[in-house]
């Protein structure tokens, strides 16, 4: 299996050459992409000199567009699969090995820092927060989810062939949205327990007007990511036939 | 049939637009928050006339009809002040990934790709 791995960054120059060193011990940096989302640091030029591929977006378009960039390059360099991993050092290479073992039986493996074996620490309302989009989301998907939002998957061939077409590119889309889009393509959602380390930066929001605020448009893009059709360039191209598409 | 049911029923055919295009990844939810709450404003407002006239009464206007022209120009306001930003915005980013387009393809003359 042709496996890529894809490392959307924003300003991660402090991070990022430490992330690829401990990646290439369990995968080649030959087959390692790194979107550079518009970062103005030496993101781009680091992992370059590092033996990863590079793609510099020219402006910031997000988490969502830039792995839809990734999914792009997957889909024309003849990758099978694509692992997302994070930039800033938060999730751990050895897992990259259980994420491959456990696609071959389903399109989607989610690496969930809440399941039985995670070992993710994390604020009483946050873990609330996070607790109720994932039961959302797994209603959505019609199987158990326990952490809708992370960012550490692997998407197996049907699923690169699909989010090469359209990848969510909102706020929250590229994580809980994609999972609805890819249950209403047919594909099949898992899910694996993964340990994580903690987040270098990420400043938790504190005020009730924000936590607020915060809430409700979780609320509403949940609703939105149920009421949503197909888009149109999936519909067009992508066959719900999971035997035309292997 | 009265003026009132002719007014509800714009301000549905209004709500179904905005859901239509939203459901159709065509209205991204960034815009989508001002003008769901923007149709069911006028929904609301279109139901109970009396709503407005209570309001224009706490801000002592004395014609409620006036209150209703203030705050719809208001939100015009803010709705046309958005899309010249956002369209300032685009046109700066715009601007440079042609910029950075141009550097590129210079770098690499016999690239065809």
């Amino acid at each position: 299996m042709r496996l890529l791995v894809a490392i959307p960054a924003l300003n991660e120059a402090a991070a990022i050459c430490g992330v690829l060193e401990s990646l290439s011990r369990v995968h080649p940096l030959e087959h390692v992409v790194v979107i550079d989302d518009g970062s103005r640091d030496a993101t781009a030029r680091l992992a370059r000199e590092a033996g990863a591929h590079v793609l510099s977006h020219a402006i910031n378009l997000g988490v969502g567009a830039a792995m839809g960039t990734a999914f792009k390059y997957a889909a024309r360099n003849g990758y099978d699969a694509v692992v997302q991993f994070d930039g800033d050092g938060q999730h751990r290479p050895e897992h990259l090995a259980d994420l491959v073992a456990a696609s071959a039986g389903a399109d989607i493996v989610i690496g969930s820092r809440f399941a039985q074996g995670g070992t993710f620490k994390s604020s009483a309302a946050r873990r609330g927060v996070q607790r109720f989009i994932a039961r959302v989301a797994s209603l959505y998907a019609r199987t158990k989810l326990t952490d809708a939002t992370s960012g550490f998957r692997i998407s197996g061939p049907r699923a690169v062939a699909v989010f090469a077409e359209h990848y969510p590119v909102e706020w929250l889309g590229d994580t809980v949205e994609s999972i609805v889009l890819a249950t209403r393509q047919g594909l099949r959602i898992a899910e694996i327990p993964v340990g994580m380390n903690e987040r270098a930066g990420g400043v938790p929001s504190q005020s009730v007007l924000r936590a607020t605020l915060y809430t409700g448009r979780i609320l509403f893009i949940l609703i939105l990511a149920g009421i949503r059709s197909v888009p149109r360039e999936i519909r067009a191209s992508s066959p719900r036939d999971p035997k035309a598409a292997a | 049939m009265t003026p009132q049911v002719l007014a509800i029923g714009m301000a549905i055919v209004l709500l179904v637009v905005v859901v239509v295009l939203l459901r159709s990844y065509v209205l991204p939810e960034k815009y989508a928050v001002i003008w769901l709450g923007a149709s069911i404003a006028a929904i609301v407002l279109s139901a109970w006339p009396g709503l407005l006239d209570t309001i224009a009464d706490f801000f002592g206007i004395a014609s409620s009809i006036n209150l209703l022209f203030v705050g719809a120009f208001f939100v015009v306001f803010l709705l046309l002040m958005q899309v010249s930003l956002e369209l300032a915005r685009t046109r700066d980013e715009l601007r440079k990934v042609v910029q950075k387009l141009a550097l590129e393809i210079e770098r690499r003359p016999k690239d065809d790709d």
